[in-house]
């Protein structure tokens, strides 16, 4: 009996979060891969340990953290929100009214980041369960505009309480990440500047990557979990049918006010993090995009699982830079290359005023679409590819990869 | 069962491997850079000092990011909103840059460099321009431009701690305030001297107005523009009897006709509105609309634009009549040696006649200079450049723009010198000017002059 | 606060403010209602929450600026005519292409579609958002736009109330377009289209062509989304003209559509106008110092929340019947 795959003797191990040996490797390499990143000793990987793309992975954890959230409220629970951003700004601002420094003309007590960045979260849960019951009251596309409208009324109120957020356009500076007992002078944890760990030199940008890495890691577990708990069979039985779910027991108005906390609590980490991460944060910040990309996020990556989300925030955070290496490249080719390859770059590319191209590169004046405007367009193009092709996202791409080797040679 | 297509996957990975390579070469050669933290000086190489700069009898250059003897170039980073509210603007402005750069280049580059430049799209989002700054500066010797005034505060404690110079496009009074500027050669006049010179030159122009509303966008850009405004007011006698600043905004209609209701309701002779230049139409046209009409109206550089006066547009004739347009340089049509070169740049790229052109060649001038004196001090490293640029004493633009000078306290070296012009709609239709003829060149007010400037009118915080 | 009280009472009283607070909110609404009108139309034959409407809004009004200034298509041909004949030829043609724009959008996106959950079709719409939104955007490049309507600044002026000729040219084109939309529901198009809404499988089954009622109701959409954006972008509101902000105020919009209930149409009117004289109302009267900036623009998405506090489905929008 022992070995064979896929034969589980109890419940435990079905419901395993590692249950096969290869998720345990694939979740050892992963780790293994994280960890020397900074360290650029990965061959072919090392362009990752630059500063710039250690701050483009950090981005992507603070991205997954909140595409989590939004996972559990949309992907578990089913319901849509477009109010991510709203409680991403309320944990931002929450964070920076207890974190801020206290002798400056803004508000702020000058409290440390273990005070702090739960209570993002706790402050933007409390709002979301306070805004419930009238979303709860609406189902379906109905909640998409009411949550629409959070984020509009946020953006309102950020911009006009000018004491706590620096007002419209010109933001106010947020706690760095560095960990203090209480109020000492020098922090015990500074996240952002250079020293040496166990004897490595480690940048700045590397210790927030690593900080912000183990932070996605923890809520990646505890959202894991909470899918397998009776929480989250609940959420899904709501999201699969309410009355069904309502008849067998399940609190409908609870679970959905449970589910709307816990995304925004989510979503008030993720805010405070990137506001953090960011030092500093306009009160436009928190708009309407911001939503979206975390509902392309978990579409992308896979509704409803938890490795799509993380599958999505990579994804998303890293595709622009992507598509300008992608443009950069084709430039190049353009400009320099020769035969097939340059002539094919040509078509694509404008080079000057009077060139014929799909892409101008000239910062868009002229013909064709900028290198910005070609990245909304794939963006918009694979939110749509996503779902007429591939509605299980990225993680579906991933499940079809898997089972084929998993019968290889065979077809199945 | 639909047959789910396998390309999309496909597609993925490829774009996965292209990003890859892509990012190879130049993600190579940045790490060595970068790795290099203390800038080395190329004696070392011999076979290097018989190489053309040698020839040219250039003598030994220390470089450390974004110049490479060897291949003989030189990047400079451009940090621009080509795609948020002020892409329209600084489109044209990058533009300029290339265009200025690409006469350079043609004429021998700086010391044979030849100049390249690496331009990043940050839609006005500090977030990303704190993201594209971090890429940028392992590749760079300086920023030619940093669009935005909470974007560039934002890239400003980085800007500091790695010693690089950029050149702030915006005119936030701050950028001359010691306790931000140490890395930053700002140029054209702030925003708040801009409404001093502004409100007093209509006032010359209407002696007998005796009340003003001042309207703005919300930030930097709007508070700095009317806190000079209101200096201005006091110091006139003036009597504000609306004030919308920060009121206006731009994605919100509602703000606009709050304005435009308080503007003509308060009866002011006097206007003076700091936003940009489709919130102004409105708010312009529909004041006309309510009955207010016989005002002078003027604001901040980048509320005007020439589309305001376009044959087409519904306000075109009575705004002719009430603008003063203020400018940080002399309009395309005037007649100095600089705009004559701007003019033949833009010529000779076969693009259409705009005046944001020179707002990209007076940036580029000043950088051209640093970097020229930079060189000659033998020190192209960021930090040479940095120090070159904060010894300039004088960089002149032909007229095309006041002299600026970075050497000095700040009261000495702010700018208050602008330009002034009335809309020219005729001349807008028939291709002889932009829009605009200027009608006062290196104009100060004497309330402008009079002010001590020893930090920002509005702080960023 | 007091003072705030006593400038409500003293602004209240004053018909004339009144008045023109009416006529700003209407003509507003008639924008509102004319994109909410769409909206619903939609939603309706198709079951498709349209997040692209701004996208279609922003289409639509840079192809009239297209025909009617650059192109000048058919007008260049009509010298015979007096212009204001010519510009109205040209709209007209812009408004046709951005209804075959809709169709086009449908047929290419939204047709594989037909049949997936409410909510992936509703964020494919808004993949269809940016997409659209952008490249129209880099056609109507960095200037804004006019559209070179023929009654520029005009004006009534009353004496107790100043009305804009494009504000009277608006309410009237509205008031047309309202009652041409309930005539064609009346017509077989439209029967099969409210068939269609009602029950996509069944009226196919009953011979309805339901892929021809998903284009119409596509084209009715884009049309209507256009005329909003041409009588959004001329004085007095944006008197410059289309630009690439010119999109947004299709999100000032969907509050009136969930006021009105997403499956009304006389609720998507009364929507329209119901948010615009709020805000008008709000920017007239409220203009307290407490409220800070940019209240009025809040106001519609505030009553919608009002709104559904007491109806869970808008005025007069239909209740969805659950079953398990």
């Amino acid at each position: 009996m022992k070995g064979r795959p896929l034969l589980y003797t109890s419940y435990e191990a079905d419901q395993g979060l590692l249950n096969t040996t290869s998720k345990k490797v694939m979740l050892g390499l992963f780790l293994l891969v994280l960890v020397t990143i900074p360290f650029q000793v990965i061959p072919g990987l090392q362009f990752l340990g630059q500063a710039d793309w250690l701050r483009l992975l950090s981005t992507t954890a603070i991205f997954a953290i909140g595409a989590l959230g939004l996972n559990i409220l949309t992907g578990l629970a089913g319901q849509v929100s477009l109010g991510h951003a709203f409680f991403m700004g309320v944990g931002a601002y929450t964070a920076v009214w207890l974190g801020g420094p206290e002798d400056g003309p803004l508000l702020g007590l000058g409290l440390p980041i273990w005070i702090w960045l739960p209570a993002a979260g706790i402050v933007a849960a409390l709002i979301g369960v306070a805004v419930g019951p009238t979303a709860v009251r609406v189902r379906g596309l109905y909640l998409a505009i009411v949550t629409l409208g959070l984020v509009f009324i946020g953006d309102y109120l950020f911009r006009n309480w000018a004491s706590l957020t620096g007002g419209a356009q010109v933001g106010r500076d947020f706690p760095p990440l560095e960990f203090r007992w209480w109020k000492e002078e020098v922090p015990v944890i500074d996240f952002t500047t250079p020293s040496t760990w166990f004897g490595l030199e480690v940048s700045g940008i590397a210790k927030t990557f690593f900080l912000l890495a183990l932070l996605a890691g923890v809520y990646t577990l505890l959202a894991k979990n909470l899918q397998r708990t009776r929480v989250g069979r609940a959420f899904m039985s709501i999201r699969d049918r309410d009355i069904a779910a309502e008849i067998m027991g399940v609190n409908e108005f609870a679970y959905k006010l449970l589910a709307f906390g816990i995304s925004s609590f989510y979503a008030g980490i993720a805010g405070a993090l990137l506001a953090s991460f960011l030092t500093r944060v306009i009160p436009e910040q928190w708009n309407l995009f911001l939503s979206v990309q975390f509902i392309a996020i978990i579409l992308i990556g896979g509704a409803g699982t938890v490795t799509g989300a993380l599958l999505g925030s990579a994804f998303v955070v890293l595709l622009p830079r992507i598509v300008q290496n992608f443009t950069l490249w084709l430039q190049s080719l353009a400009l320099e290359g020769e035969g097939l390859l340059g002539a094919i770059a040509n078509v694509f590319i404008a080079t000057s005023q009077t060139d014929f191209g799909l892409i101008n590169t000239m910062a868009g004046v002229g013909p064709g679409l900028s290198v910005a405007q070609l990245n909304l367009v794939l963006y918009g193009l694979l939110i749509i590819g996503f779902l007429i092709f591939e509605p299980l996202g990225l993680f579906g791409i991933w499940l079809r990869i898997r089972n084929y080797w998993k019968g290889w040679p065979f077809t199945y | 069962m639909r047959r789910k297509p396998q390309w999309l996957a496909l597609l993925l990975v490829l774009g996965l491997i292209l990003a890859a390579c892509g990012d190879g070469g130049s993600g190579d050669t940045t790490t060595t850079a970068a790795a290099e933290e203390e800038p080395t000086t190329t004696a070392a190489p011999a076979e290097e000092t018989t190489t053309s700069a040698a020839e040219e009898g250039a003598g030994e250059v220390a470089t450390d990011v974004g110049v490479d003897l060897e291949a003989q170039t030189l990047t400079i980073g451009l940090l621009s909103d080509l795609s948020g509210p002020f892409a329209p603007l600084v489109q044209v402005i990058v533009a300029g840059q290339e265009m200025y750069w690409a006469d350079v280049n043609a004429n021998g580059g700086i010391g044979g460099l030849q100049v390249q430049i690496e331009t990043r799209d940050t839609a006005y989002d500090p977030a990303q321009h704190v993201q594209l700054y971090e890429e940028l500066k392992t590749q760079v010797v300086a920023f030619g431009h940093s669009t935005g005034s909470p974007q560039t505060m934002a890239i400003n404690p980085q800007l500091q701690a790695d010693g690089i110079l950029a050149i702030p496009l915006t005119w936030y009074s701050g950028w001359s305030d010691p306790a931000i500027n140490s890395n930053l050669v700002p140029h054209g006049v702030p925003y708040c001297i801009e409404a001093m010179n502004m409100i007093e030159y209509l006032t010359l122009q209407a002696p007998d107005a005796t009340t003003i509303a001042i309207a703005s966008s919300p930030g930097d850009y709007g508070e700095d523009s009317n806190a000079g405004a209101v200096l201005a007011a006091e110091a006139l006698g003036l009597e504000v009897v609306y004030n919308g600043t920060g009121l206006i905004n731009q994605a919100d209609e509602a703000t606009l006709t709050e304005v435009a209701g308080g503007i003509a309701s308060s009866g002011a002779e006097l206007v003076w509105v700091t936003t940009s230049p489709t919130p102004f139409g409105s708010i312009y046209g529909q004041a006309l609309a309510a009955g207010f009409s016989g005002a002078l109206w003027s604001g901040a550089g980048p509320t005007w634009n020439p589309a305001l006066v376009a044959p087409d547009s519904a306000i075109s004739e009575p705004l002719s009549n009430d603008f003063y347009i203020s400018a940080y340089y002399a309009p395309w049509a005037a007649e100095s040696e600089g705009n004559a070169a701007v003019r033949d740049l833009v010529t000779a790229a076969g693009a259409d006649p705009l005046d944001y052109y020179a707002e990209g060649v007076i940036e580029a001038t000043i950088l051209h200079q640093a970097l020229q004196a930079a060189y000659d001090a033998g020190d192209l490293t960021q930090a040479g450049v940095l120090a070159a640029a904060k010894g300039l004493e004088s960089v002149t633009f032909g007229g095309l723009a006041p002299d600026e000078t970075y050497v000095g306290e700040p009261n000495e070296r702010v700018q208050r010198a602008q330009f002034i012009s009335r809309p020219d709609p005729a001349g807008l239709a028939d291709g002889t000017s932009t829009g605009s003829t200027l009608v006062e060149s290196n104009y100060t007010s004497p309330i402008a002059e009079a002010f001590e400037f020893n930090e920002a009118c509005f702080s960023l915080g | 606060m007091i003072t705030g009280l006593v400038v409500l009472a003293q602004a209240t009283a004053d018909g004339n403010a009144f008045a023109q607070m009416l006529v700003g909110g209407i003509s507003f609404g008639a924008i509102y209602a004319l994109l909410a009108m769409g909206f619903v139309i939609i939603f309706k034959a198709t079951s498709v929450i349209n997040f692209a409407h701004g996208a279609l809004t922003g289409l639509g009004a840079f192809l009239v600026v297209a025909f009617a200034t650059v192109l000048d298509f058919p007008g260049r041909f009509l010298t015979s005519f007096p212009e204001w004949a010519q510009w109205t030829a040209n709209v007209l043609t812009a408004f046709a292409v951005a209804a075959l724009f809709g169709v086009l959008i449908e047929r290419v996106f939204l047709r594989p579609m037909v049949g997936e959950a409410l909510f992936a079709v509703a964020i494919v719409t808004l993949g269809i958002d940016i997409v659209v939104r952008t490249i129209t955007n880099d056609f109507i490049g960095t200037q804004p736009r006019p559209v070179g309507a023929p009654w520029g600044l005009n004006v009534i002026d009353l004496g107790w109330v100043i009305i804009a000729w494009s504000e009277v040219i608006q309410i009237v084109v509205t008031v047309v377009l309202l009652v041409a939309i309930a005539m064609f529901l009346r017509t077989r198009t439209g029967v099969a289209m409210r068939a269609t809404a009602f029950d996509q499988e069944t009226a196919r089954a009953q011979g309805v062509n339901v892929g021809r009622v998903f284009s119409v109701a596509w084209a009715i959409g884009a049309f209507l989304a256009a005329v909003a954006g041409l009588f959004y972008s001329v004085f007095p509101r944006r008197a410059t003209g289309v630009d690439q902000a010119t999109a947004f105020i299709a999100f000032r919009a969907f509050p009136a559509v969930i006021i009105g209930g997403l499956d009304s149409i006389p609720g998507a009117v009364v929507g329209g106008f119901a948010v615009g004289i709020a805000e008008s109302a709000a920017n007239t009267y409220l203009g307290f110092e407490f409220l800070g900036n940019g209240f009025p623009g809040i106001v519609g998405y505030l009553l919608m929340m009002v709104v559904l506090l007491i109806r869970p489905y808008g005025l007069f929008g239909t209740p969805e019947i659950r079953r398990v």
